[in-house]
């Protein structure tokens, strides 16, 4: 178990939206509010983390052949449960996320990292992972928020801060380009942040073979 | 490979293997069942709770008089007002009695009509005489930045709120309709369109009652 590289790999090497390209649907989708942003983040990290733990522990009585099979009734167990209990207590994050926290059930990220790496992992290595991975999603999906509501809104902190939490308003709201908030500027914003990404970690690869 | 194919067929056959698959899937879901049970049975009264305060809240915006208002549980909804609502094209959810001092006031009808991305579910109040007191809109996933001003009551053209300008029509103004009797938002016709539907099978479901 290597604490600092899974942390490295979670947040950059291996990040789960930039580089495994995993959870693509919810990234795009909630990314224009702050608030969103770290509503989901925290819920997948903390779904993630609780499924791997579970899945270290059971793999091996779990029999191969119906390894997804338990995967996904594992996963849909403990994504109700978050479900039920954001809308108890978080109704105000309930409502703007919706039909997004039902839908973790089927974010590659989790059943991704259950194959790749719980099933074949001790229940420490496991646990770190999710939530290494799930700091990694969130990083980026925080990233994206503040992106998209920035050029969109000309705004930060949507949800959370200032009146009726509107966001505290930075730029005038007539410079704002309102298409950076419709999906089109997710899939605008994702390609960015991830060419960026590939960018950053081609290069040191570069020095090192000349 | 021949080899290979062969125990794998042998394994596949084994009644003592998928005995063990089917097992091992049975427990793991009454395990995750049980889970779930316990923490719906946690968390349904609140998540009701919730539920019953954000619909009266929608209740209380389309009534006249909202600091002197009450409201009756859900009615029964009979076979009439549920055929008027859907020859007027929506989906009558529920219907709840405007209690003004203890005096019946007229219905919150609550119903769903689709909208231009999906199903807009809204509010509508009518009062005694037929005539509607308020639209409101519960959940809807309109288009942000388009559909969403019909959702925010924005003005029209003709610088009415859209949604205010239903109030005080009603059933003997014949059907509503976008373009004669209501004016749509430059861009969001449908979103319109779906509000307008909605308000016409409250009037008629409304007109079913008793």
């Amino acid at each position: 178990m290597n604490l600092k590289k899974q942390f490295v790999e979670g947040l950059l090497t291996q990040n789960p939206v930039l580089v495994q390209v995993l959870g693509m649907c919810s990234t795009m989708a909630i990314t224009t509010s702050f608030f969103n942003g770290l509503g989901m983040g925290v819920a997948v990290t903390i779904i993630l983390t609780l499924s791997n733990i579970i899945i270290s522990a059971i793999r091996k009585i779990v029999p191969d052949k119906i390894r997804i099979a338990m995967f996904i009734v594992v996963i849909a167990g403990f994504v109700t449960c978050v479900d039920l209990l954001i809308q108890a207590f978080v109704p105000a994050l309930a409502s703007s996320l919706g039909v997004f926290i039902p839908l973790i059930v089927v974010n590659c990220i989790i059943l991704g990292r259950a194959e790749s790496f719980s099933y074949k992992n001790g229940v420490a290595a496991s646990f770190f992972d999710g939530i290494f991975q799930g700091i990694g999603y969130t990083a980026v999906l925080l990233v994206m928020c503040i992106i998209r509501e920035f050029l969109g809104a000309g705004t930060f902190g949507g949800g959370l801060l200032g009146v009726d939490g509107k966001g505290i308003q930075i730029l005038p709201s007539q410079f704002p380009i309102k298409m950076l908030t419709l999906p089109v500027g997710g899939f605008l914003v994702l390609a960015a942040l991830i060419a960026a990404m590939q960018w950053a970690l081609s290069r040191p690869k570069k020095e090192e073979s000349k | 490979m021949s080899n290979e194919v062969k125990t794998k067929e042998k394994v596949d056959m084994d009644p003592k293997y998928i005995v063990k698959l089917t097992v091992t899937l049975f427990v793991t879901c009454v395990i995750v069942a049980a889970a779930l049970g316990g923490v719906n049975a946690v968390t349904a009264d609140k998540i009701a709770a919730i539920n019953w305060e954000n619909t009266q809240n929608a209740m209380k915006a389309v009534v006249a008089d909202p600091d002197n208002t009450a409201f009756s549980d859900a009615l029964e909804l009979t076979d009439d007002m549920t055929a008027a609502a859907s020859a007027a094209g929506a989906t009558l959810d529920s219907v709840y009695e405007v209690l003004e001092g203890g005096q019946s006031a007229g219905y919150a009808v609550k119903v769903v009509a689709s909208g231009s991305q999906g199903n807009i579910e809204m509010m509508v109040g009518v009062d005694a005489e037929g005539a509607v007191t308020g639209v409101s809109i519960v959940k809807n996933s309109e288009t942000s930045g388009i559909g969403s001003k019909v959702m925010d009551n924005e003005p029209t053209a003709a610088g009415v709120g859209v949604l205010s300008q239903f109030e005080g029509k009603s059933a003997a103004d014949g059907t509503l309709t976008v373009g004669s009797n209501v004016d749509a938002i430059s861009g969001a016709t449908v979103s319109t369109k779906g509000v307008t539907t909605g308000v016409n099978a409250a009037l008629a479901a409304a007109g079913a009652i008793g």
